[in-house]
């Protein structure tokens, strides 16, 4: 087992949400692979992603989830949004049903996260500039009336695509210096740097829950 | 005048008287031989005395002169003779001095012929020397090309020795050309050069058939050494050597064919594709075979260059064995190709690839870079492939049908089958070779498949069912997964799958907790801190609260009552600790605040004691316990 693979300081839970078939998947694997993804099927529940990045000299691991955008995944999806510090909301510029329903995703997300998660708008297709269906400026003005931050990105050209998900961190990671984050918090969507590096944190409980048996023994 | 005449006669007469005879011997004989005149005293006799004298010294003259006649008369003989013999030898001093010019001329010649010879013996000896030195004999140049008569037959060891000698001359005239027989030398390297090309190409001829007719290599010296001879020319050794691979190659297929369709002797062993059923056996057999006939091979190769220098060889040699194995390949891949054609078993495929890929690595060893190499590549490719999509059918058909979960939000029998085939895949994976790679091409084959498939089975169920059933699916997949390396990145995705879950169910657990104990009002009115002191606020009374104390008291004697019956379908007894415990600190932490609430003067409770008895340690002690 490679200790580079452990090799960072936190853990930052992310979700992409968003209708169907803006291009959730796609922004995901242009992020963890470089590549864009042509055929991508629907997803369907949760798919997941990591990357390790870096911020303010800190590696970083990015866990994320890629959520179905489909209605009857919905509540599926919506265990995930518990534990997200990070919540990437992601609207098709070329159609503008899913940009209507981002009041909708945002409610969710404002009930199903806590109140210090970052959640970043994202208008996907860009690229697409001929059938664009909505303007920069009126998705801009509703990121901002909504506290978001945004940009317009394209999972196929990779544009902004990296800078959204590491803006979101280092949003994130400045919410951690300011205190605004409590780390302890089981639902902030933060891991502090893994103590052990063990497999997994079942075992870690397992541990815990052993020897808190033992302290009651006692 | 007379006194000297009377002077003379005195003298005579004293001389006569002065004589004293006796002692003139002379005059005695004188008188003696006179006194024989007379034999009478007469007168007669003395006047004849004077002519008597006279007359016996006249005869006395004559005898002499007669005598002297004669010998005058010998002398002139004698004078004469010795003019003649004086001319004799005149001539022969003559005739000698001529034959002793002669003779000497005669010498001078003969010396000079001497000398010549001497010098020419010297010239044959080193003639002779330098010949058997840089000279071939008859019978040599006949071992080395063979007689006239019957070309082409049998090579003897000596060709060797004489191939050696004529590279040795070859050498020497090098020497000889630094000691300025430039000519001559250049001559005899020409010669021997001549003799060497005809010698190899001979040597060459009948290696080349000699190895067209090796069925059982059972090589002489002859032939190693006539390789190890051709070594020098690049060309025709290896014209020998594809002679030989060949004829190799057409009896190693051969004898593959009638190992897989005819077997051994009288059938011991079977032929191998008596047992063609069985894929994994079939395909052992059919590789062991080769194992083991390509090192043989391998072996007779290298016997046949045994004297050659190896370094030079190494690709050569490998490129000849690649040869050798090629005419096993097509019945190779046809073979194979078949087992990998008719769809089998997930499992065997992959028992089969790795099989092939054992094989195809330790035959590598033996052969490099040739077209079974290739042929073992591909097939080792295709069996990857077709395994993995094999596996892919598997799972797909497994999962085909969206199964309901059961009641007991267990694991459907597809996913649990699923789950054990992933662990039997798994375990043999983990004892393979590059297992990594496997393990974890396996394991996407399977866990992505599945959790969709979780997924979508879960999605019909309501919210904690569909957490408990997700969580008990992934509780299920991490226990085969953490028994093996390589799945962290799996693991990792189970785990915060599962951390999502145990997050929902806990708030699940916890709202249902407050709930049944009717804390939710209590806790609203804790947060809200302006309506002056709780105990006047409705609800907050000590009678209601001792109600709820009530309630705690019967979750503290049986905790596991209060949980959801979801809960206690959990498969893992971790995960439902870890959300009983975390929902008791949701009501942990109301209690606190409570109970911090009720001590505080300033909301007025008389004697909180009696109402809230237990600290929340203590309270925190029994739920915890």
């Amino acid at each position: 087992m490679s200790t580079g693979q452990y090799n960072y300081s936190y853990i930052f839970k992310y979700i992409i949400i968003g209708d169907m078939g803006v291009g959730k998947s796609c922004l995901l694997h242009q992020f963890t692979e470089k590549k864009f993804m042509a055929d991508c099927p629907h997803t369907i529940g949760v798919e997941f992603g990591t990357r390790i990045i870096e911020v303010a000299g800190q590696k970083i691991k990015l866990q994320i989830w890629d959520t179905a955008g489909q209605e009857r995944f919905r509540a599926v999806t919506r265990s995930y949004y518990r534990g997200a510090a990070g919540a990437l909301m992601v609207y098709d510029i070329t159609r503008r049903s899913t940009y209507n329903h981002l009041s909708s995703w945002l409610t969710d997300t404002r009930t199903l996260t806590n109140p210090s998660t970052v959640i970043f708008l994202i208008g996907n297709k860009c690229d697409l500039e001929a059938q664009r269906d909505v303007t920069y400026e009126e998705a801009k003005q509703f990121a901002d009336e909504n506290g978001l931050m945004f940009v317009e990105a394209s999972a196929k050209t990779g544009q902004n695509v990296e800078e959204a998900f590491l803006e979101t961190a280092r949003k994130i990671y400045q919410s951690i210096q300011d205190g605004r984050l409590d780390l302890n918090a089981a639902e902030s969507g933060v891991q502090h740097k893994p103590s052990q590096p063990g497999r997994n944190t079942l075992n870690n409980d397992q541990q815990q829950n052993r020897y808190n048996k033992d302290n009651c023994a006692c | 005048m007379m006194p000297e005449k009377e002077n003379i006669l005195s003298k005579r007469l004293n001389k006569v008287l002065e004589t004293r005879f006796e002692n003139d011997q002379d005059t005695l004989d004188a008188l003696k031989e006179l006194s024989t005149f007379y034999g009478e005293n007469t007168i007669q006799a003395r006047r004849n005395l004077r002519s008597q004298i006279e007359k016996r010294s006249l005869e006395i003259n004559q005898n002499f002169l007669a005598s002297f006649r004669e010998v005058k008369d010998v002398f002139d003989n004698v004078y004469q003779d010795v003019v003649e013999m004086s001319q004799s030898i005149e001539e022969m001093t003559t005739k000698l001095k001529n034959a002793k010019a002669q003779t000497k001329q005669l010498l001078e010649r003969t010396r000079q012929l001497q000398e010549e010879s001497v010098k020419n013996d010297m010239k044959q000896t080193v003639s002779k020397a330098f010949l058997e030195k840089f000279q071939l004999t008859p019978e040599e140049v006949v071992i080395l090309h063979g007689s006239k008569h019957k070309r082409d037959v049998t090579i003897s060891e000596e060709i060797f020795v004489v191939l050696e000698k004529v590279q040795k001359i070859h050498a020497d005239c090098k020497i000889l050309l630094q000691a300025e027989h430039q000519k001559l030398a250049l001559d005899i390297m020409d010669q021997m050069t001549l003799h060497q090309e005809g010698a190899l190409e001979r040597l060459y001829r009948w290696s080349q058939n000699y190895c067209r007719n090796v069925d059982n290599p059972e090589f002489t010296e002859l032939v190693t050494r006539a390789m190890g001879c051709l070594q020098t020319r690049p060309v025709l050794f290896k014209n020998v050597l594809n002679e030989y691979c060949s004829s190799r190659r057409g009896v190693l297929a051969g004898e593959f064919i009638d190992a897989l369709t005819r077997g051994g002797p009288s059938g011991n062993p079977a032929p191998i594709e008596m047992r063609a059923h069985d894929p994994q056996i079939y395909i052992t057999d059919i590789l062991v075979w080769l194992n083991k006939a390509i090192p043989i091979e391998k072996r007779n190769l290298d016997l046949l260059v045994k004297t050659c220098n190896k370094e030079e060889l190494k690709e050569i040699l490998d490129e000849a064995l690649a040869n050798i194995c090629e005419g096993i390949c097509q019945p190779l891949q046809i073979r194979i190709d078949k087992i990998l054609n008719i769809s089998i078993d997930a499992s065997i495929l992959y028992a089969v690839t790795n099989l092939i890929r054992y094989y195809k690595k330790s035959i590598g060893k033996i052969t490099q870079g040739g077209l079974l190499n290739t042929v073992l590549e591909e097939m080792q490719t295709k069996s990857e492939q077709i395994f993995l999509l094999a596996l892919q059918n598997q799972v797909n058909n497994a999962l085909v049908r969206v199964e309901a979960p059961p009641r007991d939000l267990s694991p459907t029998s597809s996913i649990h089958h699923l789950i054990s085939l992933l662990r039997d895949m798994l375990s043999t994976a983990s004892m393979s070779e590059g297992r990594e790679i496997d393990m974890i091409k396996i394991a996407q084959c399977v866990v992505d498949p599945l959790l969709r498939a979780v997924n979508e089975q879960a999605s019909r169920l309501p919210p904690t069912d569909m957490a408990v059933y997700t969580l008990n699916c992934m509780y299920s997949l991490y226990t085969c997964l953490s028994l093996y390396e390589f799945m962290d990145e799996k693991i990792e995705r189970l785990q915060a799958q599962s951390d999502a879950q145990v997050d929902t169910l806990t708030s699940e657990q916890a709202s249902n907790l407050v709930a049944n104990m009717n804390l939710g009002p209590i806790y609203t009115i804790l947060q809200d801190h302006s309506h002056g002191p709780l105990s006047s606020i409705p609800g907050m009374e000590p009678s209601n609260l001792r109600n709820f104390l009530g309630k705690l008291d019967s979750v503290i004697s049986a905790p596991d009552t209060v949980l959801l019956p979801q809960i206690n379908l959990l498969a893992s007894s971790t995960h439902k600790k870890v959300i009983q415990k975390r929902a008791f600190e949701v009501l942990l932490a109301i209690y606190k605040q409570l109970y911090e609430g009720v001590h505080n003067p300033v909301n007025m409770y008389e004697n909180p004691n009696s109402i809230l008895n237990r600290t929340p340690e203590d309270l925190s002690k029994m739920l915890m316990s």
